[in-house]
């Protein structure tokens, strides 16, 4: 009899240790930061709601997004939320898991590439009701802004923010070697000029990412990336590639880029830029990056529109990412109220402070004027010229994307490195992407 | 009787953590990537029976797949020699009368400790960086370069043996003990029949030691195979230069996380398996024309 207690005591430790385990039901959390629950002053209040909301980003975007859910917490006692997030690569490797489980948070951060995916698994609840009967408070908004998020006539995703591709160049650079400024309609056998003149004096012209301004390359000759229907590519004529790569090969093989060996290497962090070190004058990138470049540099940069010809063809304001809410979601209307909260209050704006876009509500843009900063005015300057002077987005990326952009960059790698001539990749390319994309036929 | 009974019942008691999280955490896993394997599967919408369409694929319609099993193998068949090589030697070396060898052992262990960890990886891309170590130093003896020796393609799975190889320190353990087991009496015999080092090196070490041999060789080629987190880490995640570092379970994490095609990926995780499995019954059945077993 005396013996008993030992194992019994033993399995009693042993439930509690695997009821410990289970219970902490953070296993969905980033690799970056740990998940926690903002308790306001009224905690002992009982808690109605319970919402989970994941978004990704940097340690700058986690910190203000803490921030922003606590003051929404204590505007609205009765809901608790729980957050979930993690750097761009690590936050898809955990959502796909969790949808998977049918275990997606309520509110969802998503980027336009991955919108079709996951509305299309059926995983994504469909705003309109939503929005309609005021829940969801848009009427600030344009409706084009409010319509990137649609796919297939559905609302799946509420733009936070818009953005837009440009070139952002260190003027003073330019002002050295003898350039006093870039004219608004220039064009690619400009920047060819202005980057052999800068050879001259040693600073390269950034890499420009292949996924992002191969396409905007085909918009300006009236051609797509993908087809509407995502089926296939978005071209049938080989030759745009050809000119696109073989311009692209011409400047690396004269020196205007880094060694792609150098490049292939960085994780295109706004401290590895170029422009950043100081080896280089000119990056293209998104309008929401150009304050964090802007701040690794050290230094004034400028802003203006891509080389064309056709630039307004080619330009396209995009939105920086989208809320949605998951269609498992037992919550949905609290869940709209809180990302209706967020895309109106201006004091919640007042702390995303354009990191997420040039923020959609005409009234928010409004009210946040008098705090800008030179740097942020840039930004708005330079979003408002894009505005007028650009045309619709493309559809969402379709399934598959992921793998054609992988097929692309193996393509830049082959053709820098000389392994592939340009035509043959031009040829391997479109026979591979449309395999891949043909798969979305049925 | 019932005192035995209950000695029963502490057994499983104290074994049932382990049953438990082999049942939940190997043996379901990896029946359900079986299962897997005959799907296809993106994670957002149910399994769709496929049948054997992913192994079809992965024979005849992926040329990307028949790159990372030559870079693996390249990879497998120089890392595991070399390393062994490294290992035997450095554990002979270690196997003296000299004063603070236990300091000298355990610093020589201490690359294997920290292991294929990201850590060292991320060490090992400044190492090779183009403004890393290596260049420095080549700037020293009057070697100007800038290449990253990561990034450029001749020479970035190199880095990857390098590092694989700088670990040897488990293997080095296990010959160091082997070694120590060799008794001394025939060393003596040896020498008083006129042997010279490198003879006894043939004729009495190698031999006895062939067992230990064999244990390394198994171990290291199965961890070599599935070797991946130096490969994620140095290559950015791409495998790239050109493909060059694409091991096999780089590609598959590839297919499986970046593609989200679990099916496809559980596919090629089996046909691993089954290679690993022939790679190492060869190596057995082989091991009786060089294993000496002393009897």
């Amino acid at each position: 009899m005396k013996r008993i207690p030992i194992p019994v005591l033993l399995l009693v430790m042993l439930l509690f240790t695997i009821i410990g385990c289970s219970s902490s039901q953070q296993s969905a959390n980033g690799g970056t930061g740990s998940s926690r629950t903002i308790e306001t002053a009224k905690s002992e209040s009982k808690h109605d709601v319970k919402l989970r909301i994941a978004w990704w980003g940097g340690q700058a975007r986690h910190d203000y997004t803490l921030k922003l859910i606590e003051m929404y917490q204590q505007q609205n006692p009765g809901v608790k939320i729980d957050t979930e997030y993690a750097g761009f690569d690590d936050y898809w490797k955990k959502l796909a898991p969790q949808a998977a489980a049918n275990q997606l948070p309520d509110i969802i951060q998503m980027d336009i590439s991955y919108l079709n995916q996951y509305s299309s698994k059926n995983q994504l609840e469909d705003l309109d009701e939503l929005t309609s009967n005021g829940t969801l408070d848009v009427r600030s908004a344009s409706p084009e802004t409010i319509d990137a998020g649609r796919i297939g006539g559905k609302l799946y995703g509420i733009t936070l923010g818009v953005n837009a591709m440009g070139a952002t160049f260190d003027a003073a650079l330019l002002k050295q070697a003898g350039i006093a400024s870039i004219p608004v309609n220039w064009t690619w056998s400009d920047l060819e000029q202005i980057a052999k003149r800068m050879k001259g004096q040693g600073k390269v012209l950034d890499h420009m990412r292949f996924d992002q301004f191969f396409p905007y390359y085909l918009r300006t000759h009236n051609q797509h990336y993908f087809s509407s229907d995502g089926t296939s590519l978005g071209y049938s004529d080989p030759q745009y590639f050809i000119d696109y790569f073989t311009m692209y090969l011409k400047w690396y093989d004269a020196g205007y880029m880094r060694n792609w060996d150098k490049e292939s290497l960085t994780k295109l962090t706004p401290e590895e830029n170029p422009v950043a070190l100081g080896d280089g004058f000119m990056t293209m990138a998104w309008s929401n990056q150009f304050i964090t470049l802007q701040e690794a540099s050290n230094k004034s940069l400028n802003m203006i529109g891509m080389p064309g010809p056709n630039g307004k063809q080619g330009l396209y304001l995009k939105p920086t990412m989208l809320f949605s809410i998951s269609k498992s979601s037992k919550q949905k209307t609290e869940a709209a109220k809180f990302i209706s909260w967020f895309i109106n209050d201006l004091e919640a704006n007042k702390l995303i402070h354009g990191d997420r876009g040039i923020p959609i509500s005409a009234a928010v843009k409004e009210g946040l004027k008098p705090l800008l900063t030179e740097a942020d005015q840039k930004v708005y300057d330079y979003v408002a010229w894009a505005q007028l002077n650009s045309s619709a987005m493309d559809p969402p990326d379709p399934p598959g994307a992921a793998e054609v952009s992988k097929l692309l960059r193996d393509m830049q790698e082959q053709i820098l490195y000389r392994k592939l001539s340009v035509e043959e990749a031009a040829a391997k390319f479109m026979n591979d992407a449309n395999a891949v994309l043909a798969k979305n036929k049925k | 009787m019932k005192l035995r009974e209950n000695d029963h019942i502490v057994g499983y008691v104290f074994i049932s953590p382990f049953i438990l999280g082999f049942l939940i955490f190997t043996l379901f896993p990896m029946f359900s990537s079986l299962y897997f394997s005959f799907t296809e599967y993106d994670l957002l919408s149910a399994p769709r029976w496929v049948g054997l369409s992913n192994y079809e694929k992965m024979f005849t319609d992926d040329d990307k797949i028949m790159d990372s099993i030559r870079v693996t193998l390249t990879y497998v068949l120089t890392s595991v020699p070399s390393r062994l090589i490294i290992a035997l030697l450095v554990a002979m070396l270690l196997n003296r009368a000299v004063k603070g060898i236990g300091l000298y052992r355990a610093t020589y262990y201490l690359p294997s400790l920290i292991g294929g960890s990201v850590a060292v990886s991320i060490m090992w891309r400044q190492i090779f960086g183009d403004k890393g170590l290596i260049n420095a130093f080549l700037d020293t003896i009057g070697i100007h370069t800038t290449i990253s020796w990561i990034g450029y393609p001749a020479t970035a799975l190199g880095t990857l043996v390098l590092l694989s190889v700088w670990q040897f320190g488990s293997s080095m353990l296990i010959f160091l003990a082997g070694l120590k087991n060799i008794p001394g009496t025939y060393y003596e015999a040896a020498s008083v029949d006129g042997a010279g080092p490198i003879r006894k090196f043939f004729h009495i070490t190698l031999p006895l030691l062939s067992p230990i041999i064999l244990f390394n060789l198994i171990l290291q080629t199965i961890s070599g195979f599935l070797t991946f987190t130096p490969a994620y880490i140095i290559s950015n995640g791409e495998g790239g230069p050109l493909n060059n570092t694409l091991l096999y379970s780089l590609y598959l994490f590839h297919r499986a996380f970046v593609f989200f095609e679990m099916g496809y990926a559980s596919a090629m995780a089996w046909f691993m398996l089954i290679l690993i499995g022939l790679i190492t019954l060869v190596i057995f059945k082989t091991s009786k024309y060089w294993v000496h077993y002393e009897s």
